[in-house]
């Protein structure tokens, strides 16, 4: 640890780079904790901070993560790589115009977008998705704490659209080269047939590099709730209800709407119950608005699975329940705090 | 006796802290000089009666008014007065008389305390309390016919002890009520149920003092007048707005004090000094007081007389080779102690002195984590010991929702909420509705957000910006007692300030 702090003071002594303080600040407090003590009362605080509570979240995300470098190879880490840097630029960008600090969101963002990726995509679709999604989601808003749409979402949706065949067939089983158009949720599309639950469990089908290894995400998702990072109330409420909805509908619809169990499994459910719809920033902050937060994403991850033409609707949903969080938040505090 | 078992949500359980008290007592002698504040605990600041060059002893009364709300002060040395001084405690400017001590142990035994006091009339007990000085503990004193607090005791329907640590820091039970102590803490229990006797009594002990409860429902078993609660021992549970709800199943008057609905809130030690004046004879001229932090050398209680200086009272205990700061009775919401010169006075319950630690850890947030805290589960010291210092562990950062002081709020309330609307500048009455008054300063929002954003602070500013634009706390639709006393009390410190707003 010494050298770095003899690097860094070396560094603050430069004048020429004055202007990148933030960025020599932030690689700073990165590598120390703060010389600073409280001022105000209580005189102890919680050894918490925002770095910590994102570091949280990546490595709940590890199992996922190795798993994919496993599956797709090491390409995989270059996905990531470009990510990081990507978004890391216009992070830094936007502090530096700013002149504030730069914020350990993105943290977060770097790792989660391309796990949400197919594993073939072309490196400069990830940088251009996430940067898209850094700047347009959270940057334009006013950064981490002010985005009403998480970041990675709207990189991931924006090249959706964008780049739709590279989205929608550029799938690979994993251990095998072979490209495939087929996920587990298009081939009940197209021929009802269910994938085993043990492959799923496993990853042995076709998915986004980091969704598929789905006991890890369990695993890394189970440790976010018991450490208090993300709500439970959330991903309960979500997984429950479209449980729920997929018996339900099952039962009225049975060529439409396919089973609860296979629907929590296969797709991005539960990567995305448990690492997108959770992020606090963009998702109701009161309880009864988590439940129904929750609770109107299985309901329209469903919908949009059976109904629409597409055959994934766990981003889409999370995504339309982001832009309602405020208005849900705005009528649960006027019916709890009416007068 | 029944145990009832009791709880509240929110609040967070300090765990496993270094530099816990130890159960071992020192005996700290007699200073040459106390220095006695003419205003001490709760009540007003009263009148000097003895006369400088006097020789006083231990015990005699040298401050007293029984016009306001207010408790007698005694000289607690025997020796000569000096001089009576003005001096500045915590901000605030108080008289204080000094006496030279001539060292002996002994004081001056209070007239009519006696092993029958069930023989005394109930006016004698209440004069005896008064006299001692005993009447002016705890938040809003121990009621009698001399206006030693708000209300009068015939309006006293509850009265709870509590003995729950609940803070990082506790004085220990053991030595409270080791050996004798724990029978006469029952006797203070019953002389108090004499004086108030409309009252009932509530003895709340932390569910983490197994032998302390089993030994209390055996020897309190057959009193029809007192009941046993065990209590988590999660902070702020000692806070009479929290005590009050779990116990009595009733709202706080938020804004107003616990006494205010007819329930007087006291401390373990408080009712041994009940004992001690009515049964021995022992005037309020010395304390127990337990040294909490890593900052001392050894972590004991210290029997201390009041006025003693606080340099005198830590000589030699603090750790030679540590910055510390020194703290009055609790590491969430107690004062910096600046001056060591302070004298020590009837409302110290501990010193602090916690490691002011500068150092720049290497990459924080990898760190495993053995001896941090968290109320996150994110770092591994479930059940390891872990430090209590005064860093900020991190920086100030964007408000991220996470919710956690919502978790932890003992009052229900959210505290991002208001401080959301108090940093823009929203200050409206939606903030009433919002519950801004049932905040009570316990600063565990504070304490557990991630981003580092002080909460309690904002929302303590909303508070004063509301009641600027005349938007007080809105009274209660039930009847109370004892409003106007407690205003007028309350309501000192303002006035004064606004005073010198004027001449300044």
């Amino acid at each position: 640890m010494k050298p770095v702090r003899k690097l860094l003071d070396y560094i603050y002594s430069i004048k020429l780079l004055k202007p990148f303080h933030p960025v020599i600040d932030a690689v700073d407090a990165a590598f120390f904790s703060p010389s600073e003590l409280t001022e105000v009362k209580p005189h102890i605080l919680d050894n918490i901070d925002l770095k910590r509570y994102m570091f949280a979240v990546i490595i709940a995300l590890m199992p996922s993560t190795i798993a994919a470098v496993v599956f797709y190879g090491w390409y995989v880490l270059a996905m990531i790589v470009v990510s990081y840097a990507a978004g890391g630029i216009v992070e830094v960008i936007f502090a530096l115009i700013r002149k504030k600090h730069i914020e350990e969101g993105f943290f977060v963002t770097g790792i989660i977008f391309p796990l949400v990726l197919p594993p073939t995509t072309p490196l400069w679709i990830v940088a251009v998705g996430v940067a898209f999604g850094v700047f347009f989601g959270k940057e334009v808003f006013g950064g981490t704490g002010r985005n009403p749409f998480n970041p990675a979402l709207v990189g991931r949706l924006f090249i959706t659209i964008a780049f739709p065949t590279i989205m929608t067939t550029f799938w690979r089983v994993p251990f095998s080269d072979a490209i495939t158009a087929a996920t587990p949720l298009s081939i009940y599309k197209t021929s009802h047939t269910i994938t085993p639950y043990i492959d799923l469990l496993l990853g042995q089908c076709g998915g986004s590099m980091g969704e598929t290894f789905r006991i890890g995400i369990i695993v890394g998702g189970l440790f976010l709730l018991f450490s208090k990072v993300a709500d439970w109330k959330i991903s309960i409420s979500y997984i429950g209800s479209v449980f729920v909805f997929a018996l339900i509908g099952n039962a009225l619809f049975p060529m439409k709407i396919a089973p609860p169990v296979f629907q929590i499994l296969a797709g991005g459910l539960l990567y995305g119950a448990f690492f997108m719809a959770t992020d606090p920033v963009t998702s109701p902050f009161t309880k009864a608005g988590k439940w129904i937060f929750g609770i109107a994403c299985g309901l329209l991850t469903v919908l949009i699975r059976s109904f629409s033409g597409y055959v994934e609707g766990v981003m889409f949903s999370i995504v339309i329940m982001n832009a309602f969080t405020p208005i849900l938040d705005h009528l649960v505090l006027s019916i709890k705090y009416r007068r | 006796m029944k145990v009832e078992k009791r709880k509240f949500k929110g609040g967070y359980r300090f765990k496993n802290f270094d530099g816990q008290i130890t159960d071992k007592i020192d005996a700290i002698d007699i200073p040459e000089r106390v220095v006695i504040p003419l205003k001490q605990g709760f009540g007003n600041e009263v009148p000097f009666i003895s006369k400088i060059g006097y020789t006083v002893q231990a015990g005699q009364i040298i401050g007293r008014d029984d016009t306001s709300v207010s408790s007698p002060v005694h000289a607690t040395a025997n020796g000569v007065v000096e001089k009576v001084v003005t001096i500045e405690v915590f901000g605030c400017e108080v008289q204080a008389v000094v006496i030279k001590s001539n060292g002996t142990k002994t004081w001056r035994v209070l007239d009519g305390a006696t092993e029958n006091w069930e023989e005394l009339p109930t006016d004698k007990i209440e004069e005896i309390l008064y006299l001692s000085g005993v009447t002016a503990l705890d938040k809003e004193g121990i009621p009698t016919k001399f206006n030693s607090s708000v209300i009068t005791p015939s309006d006293v329907e509850n009265i709870i002890v509590h003995a729950v640590g609940s803070e990082v820091f506790n004085l220990s039970l053991s030595v409270l009520l080791g050996g004798e102590r724990v029978h006469n803490f029952v006797e203070g229990l019953k002389i108090l149920h004499k004086v108030m006797p409309n009252a009932k009594v509530h003895l709340a002990i932390g569910n983490n003092e197994k032998e302390w409860l089993t030994t209390f429902s055996k020897i309190l078993d057959g009193i029809d007048w007192l009941r046993l609660y065990a209590l988590e021992p999660k902070y702020p549970q000692g806070y009479d707005e929290v005590l009050i709800p779990t116990i009595l199943k009733r709202e706080f008057p938020h804004g107003y004090c616990s006494a205010n609905i007819g329930a007087t809130v006291l401390s373990v030690q408080a009712v041994l000094h009940v004992y001690d004046a009515v049964v021995e004879g022992k005037p309020l001229i010395e304390r127990i007081i337990g040294f909490g932090g890593a900052g001392f050398k050894e972590n004991v209680h210290a029997k201390v007389r009041i006025g003693t200086s606080l340099d005198f009272i830590l000589k030699n205990r603090i750790k030679d080779d540590l910055e510390v700061r020194y703290i009055l009775n609790s590491a969430l919401t107690g004062d910096t102690i600046t001056n060591l010169s302070y004298p020590l006075d009837k409302s110290y319950r501990m010193l602090l002195a916690l490691h002011e630690d500068r150092k720049r850890y290497f990459i924080p947030f990898m760190n495993p984590g053995f001896n941090r805290d968290s109320y996150s589960r994110t770092f591994l010291s479930y059940i390891t010991t872990k430090r209590a210092e005064t860093n900020v562990h991190g920086e100030e950062r964007p408000h991220v929702s996470c919710g956690f002081c919502e978790e932890v709020c003992p009052v229900r309330i959210i505290p991002h909420l208001i401080y959301s609307h108090v940093e823009r500048g929203f200050i409206e009455d939606r903030l009433i509705d919002f519950g801004i008054y049932k905040c009570i300063d316990c600063n565990l929002c504070n304490y557990v957000c991630v981003s580092k954003i002080p909460i309690a602070q904002y929302i303590k500013e909303g508070k004063d910006k509301l009641i600027e634009e005349g938007l007080e706390p809105p009274l209660p639709d039930y009847d109370m007692k004892g409003v106007e006393e407690y205003l007028s009390i309350r309501e000192k410190p303002v006035q004064a300030k606004d005073e010198e707003d004027e001449t300044s």
